[in-house]
């Protein structure tokens, strides 16, 4: 599935948080988009997925304009996995994973062996094939997300959208769901924190500042010591490891 | 390996799926035992033979009640009859709006009054009683100025809601608060400048509730409109399963909620209205039944409507058997036996059973 937006533009109570941004997505490409909180990365992608309705601007999906397809159509299209999935009541993981099979569901419609055998897998994918009984509340926050990763896999999309969902796990839980997202191979968008994980993962990366694209490129490119400067007011060292071929980088203390 | 697991999933869905089947059906069987058997209490003594040969009589038409007196007839069929036939109702109604209003407003201690509806009602009373407004409209009038106020009292509560942008749960219970304390101030006023003391016992009793107004002319609508209701919403599972994980999250798996909260709300608001009408306010039914079934059941809305809306029923039936057995010749409010039941059974839940009352454990 390819992405295109031109120009978005989005002010919220005269707060200007998106300028004119243009981001163009190819099928089949990891995406990181990175930048200082209130950069704009939640807001841009908040458009994308159809929640922030009041923008100016132009959002493609494979060529027509967003506004175009029925939410039931873009479900089908994209699933996203956000920050924070808490609910006051308590599900069961099998019922949180099966909603996501919902957008194919018609008035009546009941759930089949289909259904049970994309939830299976889908649960499977995430390691939690185990866990379809117990309560959502009970899990711990690594494997919260798991779920609704696994949810957003049962709606079989040809993108996933990741609002930042890392952000509070753990080194090991993040790798872990950034890697069960990179085999995939779907198109990927994720606003990202954590400028190594960027670096690990993406095929490209867009860096916001105030609303505005101040850098496109690969992590190479994109992830240098005067760029994280210029975004982040951070000094830093970026030293490409010789045995695991990776970026990595140190931050110096302000 | 992937295989044994696959089919671990599958006993895991079958064996919900069986308790679920094997629960309803229990719950049904009580439900027809309890309206069998709670028929035949009261104050006069009437054989169960004669009672089962009058309901025969009247439904299906068998002979077999010429010996039997006018009075007993009429007891049976005017006022044990349709007094049970609205218990049923009322509590399947209520413990659905219940299920239903708690999804609407992503709120666990909500209740199917909590839109300001029974604040409402009882404004519409008060007036009808106190002041003796819409007394052109017949025998009925407080119950009709209740329904009246009640039903407008959501209407305004939804529009306020709506301005400035969509209504969301917060808004909704936020101005069903505003407008719930604007009704009952205006209630306390009325009672506090009257000096009408008979007055104040009725609007009392009828705050209440009590099923002793039942009629068949108001169960012919009433019964069909709860029945359909509590249908639509089962197969509105989907939807409610998803207004509990946020209008957000709900846009991603393909659902605006925006329109179905609205038609929600409105059916809701009719049923109460019809509820409140026959049978005045009946608080906790809404509150404990979905969470119990929960308890029971989990989240899911696809089992939850159904065993709410048999529960209701039939913790009904048995609170109006007990208001009226409790003193000899009298009847106290069914409102007063649901909370004298209900409110120890809601803290027994709250400190016996690992229940998080729909939040964490």
């Amino acid at each position: 599935m390819k992405l295109n937006v031109k120009k978005l533009d989005v002010s919220i109570n005269n707060n200007h948080i998106l300028k004119k941004v243009d981001i163009h997505i190819k099928n089949k490409e990891f995406i990181g988009i990175i930048g200082p909180n209130g950069s704009g990365k939640s807001t841009f992608l908040k458009c994308v997925y159809r929640v922030l309705k009041k923008y100016n601007g132009d959002i493609r999906l494979d060529g027509k304009d967003i506004s175009e397809y029925s939410v039931k159509k873009t479900a089908k299209m994209m699933s996203v996995v956000s920050q924070h999935n808490d609910s006051q009541f308590d599900f069961s993981v099998l019922d949180i994973v099966m909603l996501g099979r919902s957008p194919y569901k018609k008035f009546l419609e009941r759930d089949n062996k289909v259904d049970y055998d994309i939830v299976y897998e889908s649960l499977e994918k995430v390691g939690m094939k185990n866990f379809a009984d117990r309560s959502y509340l009970t899990l711990s926050g690594g494997e919260k997300q798991r779920i609704i990763l696994a949810r957003s896999l049962a709606q079989k999309t040809k993108c996933l959208i990741l609002d930042e969902p890392t952000n509070h796990l753990d080194i090991k839980h993040k790798l872990q769901i950034m890697g069960i997202v990179k085999k995939l191979d779907i198109t990927v968008i994720s606003a990202i924190h954590d400028l190594n994980t960027a670096a690990l993962y993406c095929d490209k990366i867009y860096a916001l500042k105030s609303g505005t694209v101040i850098a496109y490129g690969t992590p190479d490119e994109v992830l240098t010591e005067k760029l994280i400067r210029d975004l982040y007011g951070v000094n830093c060292k970026v030293v490409q490891d010789e045995d695991l071929g990776a970026l990595n980088i140190i931050y110096k203390p302000l | 390996m992937s295989k044994v697991n696959i089919s671990n999933l599958k006993k895991i869905i079958l064996k919900e799926k069986t308790s679920y089947i094997i629960f309803s059906i229990t719950l049904l069987v009580i439900l027809v035992f309890s309206f069998l058997h709670s028929i035949t209490f009261g104050t006069v003594d009437i054989s169960v033979k004669e009672i089962y040969s009058i309901i025969a009589y009247n439904v299906i038409g068998i002979e077999g009640i010429d010996n039997l007196s006018r009075a007993i007839i009429d007891i049976v069929w005017i006022i044990r009859l349709p007094r049970l036939v609205l218990a049923i109702v009322v509590g399947a109604g209520l413990a659905t709006c219940g299920v239903v209003m708690q999804a609407i407003v992503k709120n666990p201690l909500a209740d199917p009054y909590i839109l300001g509806i029974s604040s409402g009602a009882s404004l519409g009373a008060t007036l009808a009683i106190m002041l003796g407004i819409g007394r052109k409209l017949g025998s009925n009038y407080v119950g009709i100025s209740a329904f009246g106020m009640a039903f407008i009292v959501s209407i305004v509560v939804i529009t306020l809601a709506n301005i400035k942008g969509k209504a969301n749960s917060t808004k909704l219970l936020l101005s069903g608060m505003a407008i719930s304390t604007l009704c009952s101030s205006f209630s306390s006023f009325i009672i506090y400048t009257s000096s009408n003391r008979e007055g104040m016992r009725d609007v009392a009793f009828w705050l209440m509730g009590s099923f002793s107004g039942a009629k068949w002319e108001n169960l012919i609508v009433v019964v069909p409109f709860v029945l359909l209701a509590t249908i639509f919403f089962t197969t509105q599972h989907r939807a409610l399963n998803l207004m509990l994980l946020g209008d957000d999250v709900s846009i991603t798996l393909g659902k605006n909620l925006h329109s179905y909260r609205q038609l929600y709300l409105l059916i809701t608001s009719i049923v109460i209205g019809f509820l409140v009408y026959n049978s005045g306010i009946i608080g906790f039914v809404g509150l404990i039944i979905p969470h119990i079934s929960r308890l029971l059941f989990g989240t899911d809305h696809k089992k939850i409507i159904l065993i709410s809306a048999l529960m209701g029923s039939i913790l009904l039936i048995w609170a109006d058997v007990i208001s009226r057995l409790i003193i000899k010749g009298s009847e106290i409010p069914v409102g007063i036996v649901i909370a004298l039941i209900g409110a120890p059974a809601f803290v027994y839940l709250m400190i016996n059973r690992n229940y998080g009352f729909g939040g964490e454990k």
